[in-house]
């Protein structure tokens, strides 16, 4: 298959220096260009730390100990501002992401498209879109600071994608969101093309509404990928992950499809219902 | 817990990386805190050091001395135009407890309190010249500068005066201080430590 | 404190006052050359005259809280001194008046004075630059005079670390209030009285200052392609630059020859 359609993890395992056990131990995954990829697991299994290594921050400007290889469309890390320029970025502590020295939203929208080195009138029209699209084109005068965690978030997420990155890693972007906030963030997040989507979240239900692929991490390793439809429909139990709340309403109703699985989003319930009537 | 000394050739180093480029804000940052919790809580120590002396002992004498220049810069130009001329004194701050720092003489408790005391006479040196220039020999703090009236009302010599006047001072604001960053350091994460140590 | 509005937002561009042509290299020259200038002679009338010229500059421009809080931590300073020049100064012979008393002497008391109108000179002359600049604008002139943008953030970033910085303090603090503290009275327990608040604040700070490397990093500020952001054009910058540097030079120079005839 073409490499450079496809972002390929092989035999991964990282470990931060002064600790013991490895953070990640022999992850092996692949996904396709244009795929929209979940990754769930609870807490300290290895979320946060997969998504560090795919953006980079492993080992380019934190150092641990990392085996295995990984590469984004046939790009390795060491071509550090290739590998830097396809990528858009959120992790967690979102505050901690604004260049605390922009003066308004707008100013902070522009850091990255400055950075790259874009014309102005460019990064005008770049900001207005991505401020529309994030729904931040109210306070783009706001001073940053004055943001609630929410639309800080938000914030993040459009500085990410100002610069049209080719692999968007998100790091749980919604931790900090309203309902409204978070149910318009997945509707945005549903109608993305062209982008390659790795994004940790606990929002199951939203998760399953737009993912093609979901990837459950635990302690370290990456215990099982697939559809969400087959991960949920074979979830452990020590894995501590709840199933989505359709499934688990098909469950106690026992209504299943016609593969014998439950239906983990609604247009598999409305499946499910039409079926049974 | 012990602190193990970086390697010497690397102390130096005057690359400024992006972890240094944002420690040196907050160091700068964290010298404002503590001077306001000292005012606040009316001690008889100033404590703006502190952050000065986190960042020499995580970054190195470099990143200590840029932090301590720019805080009094900052200070200077935000609140008291005076503290500018200070910058001085607070970059031989930083540059004596990074170099003392990295030999290993912040390792014990023991160790601490001599770094304290050359850190101390450090600054009264550097500052001394500076009171006398300005403030005629005077520190601002009521209870030094009565010394410094007794002594000069005996005939002592302005700038004895003035350094006594000011290493009392010095010398119970380090110790403070140094004991402050020594506790406080061995309670940052190890992720930290080395984060801002690592040379990327 | 920090969070002056002045300091923390840009002016917004609607009519250029005449402080706002002027770059602010200049007027941080113009502070030195001041200062040198009240350095040369300690001549009282030449002092009067310079803070005559900071006043007005201060009272065309604009007044605010900043300069004020500025004199008021110095003013106290200069009433000390005034005392302890006036009763002990070395060189005091001829006395003034006597309180109580006490006598204070000429000698002292004109020392002190001369001492404390070069501290007024250059507190007047900073305030001109604190209340007509704003921090965006530094930022963005510096980088436009060919400073890298590592050197700009150090510099102007710690004017956004404060606000910060100073909310999370309170937070902390009213937090400890709120678990309830004993008063405390020695030094040593004064300082462990401290740690709660400074350890937490310090990791925290610390944290923030880690995540904005890694994110500043992954946004590429180091990218050679970065454009400069062009801000507002200055009036006369460049003779201004070379007439004040010359300026503080003429006045070193002529202050180190007076020092060498003097010996």
């Amino acid at each position: 298959m073409d490499e450079d359609k496809r972002i390929v993890v092989d035999n991964l395992t990282s470990r931060y220096p002064g600790t013991t056990q490895p953070q990640l131990r022999g992850i092996n995954a692949e996904v396709q260009a244009g795929q929209v990829v979940g990754i769930i697991g609870n807490s300290h299994s290895g979320k946060s730390t997969l998504c560090r290594v795919l953006a980079g921050v492993i080992s380019k400007i934190v150092s641990a100990e990392v085996e295995g290889q990984w590469r984004l469309f046939g790009r390795r890390v060491d071509d550090w501002p290739a590998y830097n320029a396809m990528t858009g970025v959120v992790l967690q502590n979102p505050a901690g992401q604004l260049s605390g020295l922009s003066d308004t939203v707008a100013d902070e929208i522009a850091f990255d498209l400055i950075n790259q080195g874009l014309a102005e009138n460019l990064i005008q029209k770049r900001i207005e879109k991505v401020a529309a699209q994030m729904g931040l084109s109210a306070q783009l005068h706001l001073h940053p600071e004055s943001l609630s965690g929410g639309q800080i978030q938000r914030l993040a997420i459009a500085t990410a994608i100002a610069t049209h990155p080719t692999v968007l890693i998100l790091d749980d972007p919604t931790s900090e969101m309203d309902p409204l906030g978070r149910r318009q963030f997945f509707h945005w997040l549903a109608g993305v093309k062209d982008t390659t989507v790795l994004i940790v979240t606990s929002e199951i239900d939203d998760l399953c509404e737009i993912a093609d692929s979901v990837w459950v991490m635990h302690d370290g390793q990456l215990v099982s990928k697939g559809t969400p439809g087959d991960v949920f429909n074979h979830l452990a139990t020590d894995w501590q992950i709840p199933a989505p709340t359709i499934t688990q309403l098909a469950q106690k109703m026992n209504w299943r499809m016609a593969d014998g699985q439950y239906p983990v989003n609604a247009a598999e319930l409305k499946e499910v219902r039409y079926a049974h009537n | 817990m012990k602190t193990e000394p970086i390697h010497r050739t690397s102390m130096w180093k005057f690359k400024l990386s992006a972890a240094t480029m944002t420690l040196i804000p907050a160091a700068v940052g964290i010298n404002y805190v503590a001077k306001a919790l000292a005012e606040g809580l009316k001690l008889p120590v100033w404590l703006g050091s502190l952050g000065t002396f986190l960042a020499s002992m995580l970054a190195g004498p470099v990143a200590g001395a840029i932090s301590g220049f720019i805080n009094n810069v900052i200070y200077g130009l935000t609140l008291s135009p005076i503290s500018t001329v200070y910058a001085i004194t607070s970059i031989g701050i930083g540059i004596a407890v990074g170099v003392l720092h990295a030999n290993g003489w912040f390792s014990s408790a023991r160790r601490v309190f001599v770094s304290a005391i050359i850190i101390a006479i450090v600054s009264a040196v550097i500052s001394t010249p500076l009171n006398v220039i300005f403030w005629g020999g005077q520190t601002g703090i009521a209870w030094g500068d009565s010394l410094f009236a007794v002594m000069v009302a005996n005939h002592a010599p302005v700038w004895l005066a003035s350094f006594t006047d000011e290493f009392v001072l010095d010398i119970l604001d380090k110790v403070c201080v140094a004991y402050l960053a020594f506790f406080i350091y061995r309670q940052l994460p190890q992720r930290m430590v080395h984060f801002f140590r690592d040379d990327k | 404190m920090m969070t002056d509005q002045t300091l923390i937002s840009g002016t917004p561009q609607v009519k250029r006052k005449w402080y706002q042509v002027i770059d602010p290299i200049t007027k941080l020259l113009f502070i030195l050359d001041m200062t040198l200038l009240s350095f040369a002679s300690p001549n009282l009338l030449l002092q009067v005259g310079l803070i005559l010229v900071a006043t007005l500059l201060l009272l065309f421009s604009k007044l605010n809280s900043t300069t004020f809080k500025a004199l008021g931590f110095s003013l106290f300073l200069i009433v000390t001194m005034l005392i302890i020049q006036g009763l002990f100064y070395s060189h005091n012979q001829t006395v003034l008046f006597s309180v109580l008393g006490i006598s204070f002497y000429k000698e002292g008391l004109i020392y002190a004075t001369m001492l404390g109108c070069r501290v007024l000179v250059i507190i007047l002359t900073s305030g001109f630059f604190m209340v007509t600049t704003s921090i965006s604008e530094n930022a963005a002139y510096l980088e436009q005079s060919g400073l890298s943008y590592k050197t700009v953030y150090v510099l102007m970033s710690v004017c956004y670390i404060l606000p910060e910085m100073m909310r999370n303090m309170r937070k902390i603090q009213q937090a400890q209030k709120v678990r309830g503290t004993n008063p405390q009275k020695t030094l040593i327990q004064k300082l462990k009285s401290v740690l709660p608040v400074l350890i937490p604040l310090v990791i925290k700070t610390l944290d923030q200052s880690m995540a904005r490397s890694i994110s500043l990093q992954l946004r590429g500020f180091d990218n050679p392609n970065r454009t400069v952001k062009t801000s507002q054009q200055y009036h006369l910058s460049r003779m201004l630059h070379i007439s004040l540097t010359g300026l503080a030079i003429l006045l070193i120079g002529w202050k180190i020859w007076t020092k060498i005839n003097g010996l």
